[in-house]
């Protein structure tokens, strides 16, 4: 486990609304839904996204 | 298609300038926009969005659930049934969050004490064992002041020794400003902490009819 590091407010804001938008929020039946595999890679994106931030934030200090 | 943003009270006031439309159902409004393809693509812009969007309906109007992102429709007619069908439940929903807003919460613990924990095989487990029970116990403590201002709340289940809460409040407009001075005297009590709070946002997390709530 290496998480010591603390996420900033900011990278905290951005997962806590797509966490919401993505699996939060009204579903009714009967609708064309997103392919699983799509979502999964916009996740991948966002941590990756927030990791490089991170670690730049890490190199300036 | 139509792509569905949120279902609210009707009547419902649309933000200016957007081509939604407020199609009626029984009481129950659903917001829609009119997309040209059968395929909705989950990119970071269209999430952002969807969130944009879900944001002005939920300033204009006092009784919103939020759609999950991507949920599309291939008619009117579709559309009509799904809500027809879990009608009761919506309104109940609605009748929750009317003049509430939604606060997100996550209390990091900064210290390193769970993770060096020694010894043997068996003090190591124990170690870890114990130190859940403590997160667990403060998580409830966290908790607790803040459950008691908002309407309701739903919590992610298992405190972690690093992450101790996650939890979603539902607080009435008028009921805020307790809110926060809820979370000033839980950060004033426990500066090792580290309390993020975000919103307000739409309450998304209060928007199905399953919702755990406590």
């Amino acid at each position: 486990m290496s998480e010591a590091r603390l996420p900033a407010q900011h990278e905290v804001t951005l997962l806590e609304l797509v966490d919401r938008v993505l699996n939060k929020g009204v579903v009714l039946t009967g609708d064309v839904t997103l392919s699983v595999a799509g979502v999964d890679l916009v996740y991948v994106g966002l941590r990756v996204l927030i990791a490089s931030v991170a670690s730049l934030e890490e190199e300036r200090a | 298609m139509l792509y569905l943003y949120a279902l609210t009270e009707h009547p419902t006031v649309l933000p200016t300038g957007t081509p939604l439309t407020a199609e009626s159902l029984d009481g129950i409004d659903a917001v829609v926009g009119v997309v040209g393809d059968d395929k909705i693509e989950p990119t970071e812009q269209a999430i952002l969005e969807h969130a944009r969007v879900v944001d002005e309906i939920t300033a204009l109007n006092d009784a919103v659930l939020p759609a999950r992102f991507g949920r599309g429709y291939a008619d009117l007619d579709s559309l009509e049934r799904a809500v027809a069908e879990r009608a009761d439940s919506l309104r109940a929903a609605l009748d929750r969050v009317r003049g509430c807003q939604e606060f997100g919460l996550r209390v990091f613990s900064n210290s390193d004490e769970a993770l060096s924990a020694g010894g043997s095989g068996r003090e190591y487990m124990l170690g870890r064992l114990e130190a859940r029970q403590r997160a667990e116990r403060l998580a409830d403590e966290l908790h607790a002041p803040l459950a008691a201002v908002a309407r309701t709340a739903t919590r992610s289940v298992g405190a972690t020794p690093h992450l101790l809460l996650s939890a979603s409040y539902l607080v009435s407009r008028d009921a805020v400003d307790d809110f926060h001075a809820a979370l000033r005297g839980l950060e004033d009590a426990h500066p090792e902490l580290t309390v993020a709070c975000t919103g307000p946002w739409p309450p998304y997390s209060f928007a199905t009819a399953e919702v755990e709530t406590e």
